[in-house]
């Protein structure tokens, strides 16, 4: 259990709410607050602190008798944060010293706390200044998409998260060295892939794998089995009669005696101690190792009877039925269905189809393929719902692009198997042995039948290139035609730079430089394909391609020129360049107008590159990054197989992307009346009739637990570390995200709770001991009863009712005498007052306040789009935003369309 | 700000250097400075751990300071060279509040909030203060080793090795011993002519960019330029590389006192490789100046430990198999450290002298254990910095981390008056 928790939030940027309340005051909306601590703390100080920390002679030259109530500077800030620091690590007051009471001490730490959070962000407030910033990694790889139609994997770029703030803020974006190199690099391998792609866009390939070939190899297998056992007989009747004749009875001594031991196995072994007795290998038994243990092996025939039974099933003259990996791997080759890419074919956009039906054995549990490349790799790349009876098979078709990635050989090998068999070898080891039990001792059932297994190229013959082809039209892309002139180059040079800068003109002097790079390459003897993409990567790598710029040497607040307009607004809903559309209106002038804008932004919604804002919002608004943190522990949690993890996060995003279709309300994700999930989730969940892969919506039933983003399975699981639940993570959680009431970061050097270990409790009465300490108790009584509140779901967002807690030894071993079970009884008093009997009142408590989720909500996507932190100078536009979503009942799309026409949107 | 005006400083400094004629300011001067060396050079190298050590049986008694001190069970290993290094107590950076971040301030010292409005900011690392003086003589000003695990499952923080550049930024390092092995040993066959034209290629390369930098700058305001220094700054960071490959051009990489190691090395061997390279690149003298970033994660798996890293520095709270699990990793670092000190005081140099001699080396963290970052775990050997050895050294609580880093800067050699929030060398582990 962790007591204090990760608390890398958007910390600063969510405050305003709580701290008006608290230790702020305001005049005006527009005018920047004052940071004030509350005067009943005075006493306090005075009574506990000033006798040592006051006067002239202040002990440890610390005066706190001179403190300022208000924080107004970096200097003020800093002395309270000494202050804080002091009393949360215990050191103040010392020993001997009259404690603090309680009660005073946890309140004082608890506005403290508050107070520096505000005082951080009052005075790191940036009155709306935007810092110019190079695209991100997300940015950077659907920039390099849009130009070249190519997407190439950048995990090697800095990830451009985890700083608290998000990937859009520039101050946090930095530039380094390896960083240039990178892009060089990468720039490079783009457009690679791009030339590789151009040349052989027309071409189609295609190959089909009939799955019944493994049919023949099963008959063949029991075939060979057969007579090995008829072999491995015959020769150990030999080596039996030898052993049996008296002349040869000393020998069969000396091998029993001897530390091998007596059975009969190690005289077969030993055979060439017996005179006569020919070897194994006369019979057949012909390998490297000692063919005595062929033969012995030969005669046991473990996996006979589970061959027989595939062999009786229906349909194996026609195709295949999918068995578990270690159900005999190397013998009954139906663990996958795989099928390898040949080498030589090309690049790009390719189709992989299969035919497959689900037998009577398929719960709905066993209805999933997982497909995926590299067939002994544990993770999936998607997992397919299959409905169809053996009457009716069907067919799924999956997108697959073919890339330079794929060059080893198990990277081209296509392969379908049962869903969550190969998660790990244990918990495959689990489900082979429990389903043998299930089936009379034989072997698993079969659930997934496959006809077939294709793949197709689909040629790409379409008029419009990418503009970045289209740039280089003139030139050829191979060495077959002979080098172009170098003003033919230094013009298609112009050209990509021109849409590599998003419309802007790339200085003379620079092209003139990159076009003497190419001919230099020339003349030194690189071909022309190698040495155009080599000077082509250096347009990539350039400031005008890797920064967003809205120059104003004067740094005064100006309007956005309407192209800055476009591109701020296409990298906020696509965190891509604006199309060639979005240009046009900009070098028209139509932008100004609103209508126009708002239009745009809707089209620009509409349009599928809008997933990227779905998905670089929403996972670090909501902090998604921790659901990738930690292994279920699938003994526990058998259900939450890699599959299921897919589709778990994909709901977060696919429920946000159908509220934006739908222009639905913001309030859903509190609390609705339905799921957006495919087959995989809705079994999960226990909702029945919900076939394919699909995400759509789907009723729920009154009493359902689930419905917005609390009945998540992922919100769960990031509240939890894979195997048990943390109520602490989930109450700050909820704090941060739902409420808009963070609490402060936890703070380093607090006294560690050791008292409770060893002991058993339940998680209630092993976290009440935060309530003890107050530097504990200032942020946990706010925290720890949301938790609580959330136990009914376990550590992979299952319903439960009872929950368990075991001991371990120093060894990780359980003590069986240190157990206990209890029933969760999910009620609880909030800090504030308000208590709730269960997780469904909790809920409903939740989705009333959905101003306040609706608040934080608008200030995460100010800061989103404008790349910099809200501060309270933005509160007049937040509260514009935000008010005008509440009228139309917080539609989604509203927040983007106030955000979008907003001044401040349309200045730099 | 102290640190600020000094980030200033260098950002004004190096877009000066950057508005030169600077292709041909480097000269050719190798063999010159080569000549004021007397003996064997001095080296310096720092080692972190991410998660930091169990609070309870790492640490020496502070009431048995000095010589006459009983080795803890988390520090038994290295019982046969415990004349040879000391444990410091009582040191921190007081800025750092990451529970999370080990690494990311724990050679800098830096305040993450020093620049308003920013949710993070650094300076500079101690191990690159001395390779801008120790790094002149050699191939690498100095190699930065990092763990090959993705992620940060090892609690070191933002990141991408232990140092920090001179503006605050992270620099990238070997991901592993092959990497590392590569960028020592890897023979260059490639003909000097064709070297030469690839260098002057790379040159013209950077030159277009700048150019291309030069025409976005023009219409930037201050903000934005600062900005955009980054960008000049990489680039003049290549531009300073490749002076150095030319200096070096011709002359053939050493030969590898070690076989090149096996690919997908993790853990403990892992460690234990990129220990042996730290030897051996010290040995062939091609840097002075190792940091080395070690795996936490797949530490504890490679020592059969299933707890996930985070959790186990959380182990106050259960105890039990998580403690274990600390206890376990504080054995198997120690042993690998121990290791390390048999082979610096195994490898002789030239004059016959122990490598361990000319060394000086900090193994540690910037946490503790759980969330505490008072007291950084912190443990000193070799010697090259005249650092005393052998005890168990109690200094005033809240010592900042940057004196100790500070007198091993200076006891090396490095001409240098304070470093991050330094108050002056700290005086308690001076011989």
């Amino acid at each position: 259990m962790t007591f204090h928790p990760h608390t890398h939030g958007k910390h600063a940027g969510l405050f305003v709410l709580a701290v008006l309340l608290g230790p702020l005051s305001l005049s005006n909306a527009s005018e920047v607050p004052r940071v004030l601590m509350d005067e009943r703390h005075r006493a306090l100080l005075v009574e506990h602190c000033q006798g040592c920390h006051g006067g002239e002679n202040a002990e440890a030259n610390f005066r706190v008798d001179d403190l300022s109530f208000e924080i107004a500077d970096l200097q003020m800030a800093a002395r309270w944060q000494k202050v804080l620091g002091a009393l949360n690590s215990g050191e103040m007051p010392p020993e001997g010293e009259e404690p603090l009471s309680v009660d005073a001490k946890t309140n004082f730490l608890d506005d403290l706390a508050n107070l520096m959070v505000a005082a951080r962000k009052s005075l790191g407030d940036q009155k709306g200044v935007i810092t110019m910033r190079r695209l991100n990694r997300r940015e950077y790889r659907n920039t390099l998409r849009e130009l070249l139609g190519v997407e190439i994997n950048v995990t090697e770029l800095p990830a451009d998260t985890g700083s608290g703030r998000y990937d859009t803020v520039g101050s946090n974006l930095f530039m380094s060295s390896t960083q240039f190199e990178q892009y060089m690099s990468l720039g490079r391998e783009a457009l690679e892939e791009t030339f590789a792609r151009e040349i052989s866009a027309a071409e189609k390939r295609v190959v089909r794998l009939e799955a019944e070939q493994v049919t023949q190899k099963v008959a063949d297998y029991i075939e060979w089995q057969i007579d090995a056992k008829d072999r491995a007989t015959r020769w150990m009747k030999l080596v039996d009669e030898a052993t049996e004749h008296p002349e040869n009875a000393a020998i069969v001594e000396e091998i029993r005696a001897g530390p091998l031991g007596k059975h009969r196995h190690t005289i077969y072994r030993q055979w060439q101690l017996f005179p006569g007795v020919p070897a194994p290998e006369t019979f057949g038994f012909n390998t490297v190792e000692n063919n005595a243990d062929k033969a012995i092996a030969a005669l046991s025939q473990y996996h006979h009877r589970y061959h027989h039974y595939y062999m009786q099933q229906p349909a194996v003259d026609t195709g295949a039925y999918l068995a578990i990996p270690n159900e005999h791997p190397s013998v009954l080759d139906n663990a996958s269905i795989n099928l390898l890419i040949p080498y030589g074919w090309p690049l790009g956009e390719y189709i992989v189809r299969f035919r497959a039906a689900i037998t009577d054995n398929a719960t709905p549990d066993r209805q999933f393929i997982e497909f995926g490349t590299y067939p002994a790799a544990q993770q999936p790349i998607s997992a397919h719902h299959i409905t169809a009876t053996m009457d009716n098979p069907q067919i799924v078709e999956i997108p697959f692009t073919l890339t330079r990635g794929h060059r080893n050989h198990n990277d081209r090998v296509l392969f379908l198997r049962e869903k969550g068999v190969r998660d790990d070898y244990a918990h495959t080891t689990r489900i082979a042995k429990a389903a043998r039990e299930a089936n009379d001792d034989i072997g698993r059932t079969f659930s997934l039948w496959v006809d077939w297994l294709e793949i197709e190229r689909v040629p790409n013959v379409a008029e419009s290139k990418p503009p970045g082809v289209a740039a280089l039209r003139s030139l050829p892309l191979d060495d077959r035609s002979g080098p172009p002139a170098a003003n033919d180059v230094r013009a298609a040079l112009t050209r990509f730079a021109r849409e590599a800068f998003r419309g802007q003109e790339p200085p003379s002097d620079y092209v003139d430089k990159l076009t003497g790079i190419y001919l230099v390459s020339r003349e030194a003897g690189t071909k022309h394909s190698v040495a155009i993409k080599e000077t082509l990567a250096i347009i990539l790598a350039s400031p005008m391609f890797l920064y967003l710029a809205e120059p104003d040497a004067e740094e005064t607040r100006r309007p956005l020129t309407q192209h800055e307009l476009a591109t701020r607004l296409s990298y906020f809903l696509w965190g891509a360049p604006p199309d060639s559309r979005l240009r046009e209106l900009a070098e028209q002038d139509h932008l100004a107008d609103r209508e126009v804008l708002v239009h745009e932004t809707m089209r620009l919604l509409d349009d599928p590159r809008s997933h990227d804002f779905v998905t670089g919002f929403v996972s670090q608004w909501l902090s998604l990054d921790r659901f990738d943190f930690f292994q279920v522990n699938l003994d526990r949690h058998p259900r939450f197989d890699n599959a299921t993890r897919i589709s778990a996060k994909k709901e977060v995003f696919e429920t946000v992307a159908f509220l934006l279709k739908n222009n639905g309300s913001l309030s859903d994700l509190l609390k609705s009346n339905y799921v957006v999930v495919d087959g995989l989730m809705a079994n999960y969940y226990g909702l029945e009739d919900v076939a394919g892969d699909e995400f759509r919506p789907v009723k729920l039933s009154a009493d359902s637990p689930r419905g917005g983003l609390l009945g998540m399975a992922a919100i769960h699981l990031m509240g939890s570390n894979g195997d048990d639940t943390s109520p602490v993570e989930r109450g700050a959680w909820v704090l941060r995200k739902l409420l808009n009431d963070p609490p402060p970061p936890a703070p380093p050097n607090i006294p560690q709770l050791a008292r409770l270990a060893g002991q058993v409790l339940t998680t209630q009465e092993r976290l009440v001991a935060h309530q003890e300490e107050p530097q504990c108790a200032s942020c946990h009584r706010k925290i720890d009863p949301i938790g609580f509140g959330l136990e009914n779901f376990d550590a992979v967002g299952a319903w439960r009712t009872e929950d368990h807690f075991q001991v371990t030894d120093e060894n990780g071993k359980p003590d069986p005498n240190l157990h206990k079970t209890w029933k969760i009884d999910a009620a609880a008093k909030l800090h504030s007052g308000e208590s709730f009997n269960n997780y469904f009142e909790l809920r409903d408590m939740i989705a009333s306040k959905s101003d306040d989720f609706a608040r934080g909500f608008t200030e995460n996507l100010i800061e989103y789009a404008l790349g910099r932190p809200v501060g309270f100078s933005d509160e007049a536009l937040v509260e514009h935003v935000f008010a005008q979503s509440r009228e139309e009942q917080f539609a989604l799309r509203t927040f983007l369309r106030e955000l979008v026409s907003s001044k401040e949107f349309q200045t730099r | 700000m102290h640190s600020r005006t000094t980030r200033r400083q260098v950002l004004r400094s190096s877009t000066a250097v950057i508005a030169l004629p600077f292709l041909e300011s480097f000269g050719f001067r190798r063999f010159a400075s080569a000549a004021e060396i007397v003996g064997p050079p001095k080296r310096i190298a720092f080692l972190g751990f991410g998660w930091g050590i169990t609070d309870e049986s790492w640490f020496p008694d502070i009431n048995t300071p000095g010589p006459d001190y009983e080795l803890p069970a988390g520090l038994k290993p290295l019982e046969r060279h415990k004349a040879d290094f000391s444990v410091v107590q009582g040191m921190w950076n007081k800025y750092s509040n990451g529970g999370h971040a080990g690494s990311t301030w724990w050679l800098t010292g830096a305040n993450p909030y020093a620049e308003p409005g920013q949710s993070f900011c650094n300076t500079i690392s101690a191990d690159q203060v001395a390779a801008n003086q120790l790094g002149k003589h050699t191939r690498y000003a100095s190699l930065q080793f990092n763990h090959s695990e993705s992620g940060d499952r090892s609690g070191h923080g933002i990141g991408l090795s232990l140092a920090w550049d001179a503006s605050g930024k992270p620099i990238g390092g070997e991901n592993g011993p092959l990497a590392a092995y590569h960028r020592l040993f890897s023979k260059d066959d490639t003909p000097l002519e064709q070297q030469k034209a690839m260098l002057a290629r790379k040159r013209s390369v950077l030159d277009t960019v700048l150019d291309n930098a030069r025409s976005l700058q023009r219409g930037l305001g201050k903000n934005d330029n600062a900005k955009l220094d980054e960008y000049l700054e990489g680039i003049r960071d290549i531009e300073t590389r490749l002076s150095k490959d030319e200096q070096w051009m011709g002359v053939a990489r050493p030969d590898a006192p070690l076989d090149e190691p096996r690919s997908g090395l993790v853990g403990r061997e892992e460690i234990k490789m990129m220990y042996d390279l730290m030897v051996a690149a010290f040995q062939t003298d091609s840097t002075r100046v190792i940091t080395y970033r070690q795996p936490v994660a797949t530490l504890l798996t490679s020592i059969g430990n299933k707890v996930f890293p985070h959790d186990m520095s959380h182990y106050h709270s259960t105890r039990g198999e998580k403690l274990a699990a600390s206890q376990q990793r504080d054995l198997a670092q120690s042993e690998l450290l121990s290791g390390l000190i048999d082979k610096l005081k195994s490898t002789m140099e030239s004059d016959g002298s122990r490598l361990f001699d000319h060394v000086a080396l900090a193994y540690g963290s910037n946490i503790r254990t759980g969330h505490e970052l008072t007291n950084c775990p912190t443990v000193l050997t070799g010697g090259g910095a005249g650092i005393r050895l052998g005890e168990n050294i109690v200094v005033e609580k809240d010592t900042p981390l940057c004196n100790a880093w500070l007198a091993m800067l200076q006891g090396v050699g490095v001409n240098v008056d304070s470093h991050g929030d330094s108050t002056g060398p700290l005086k308690n582990i001076l011989a």
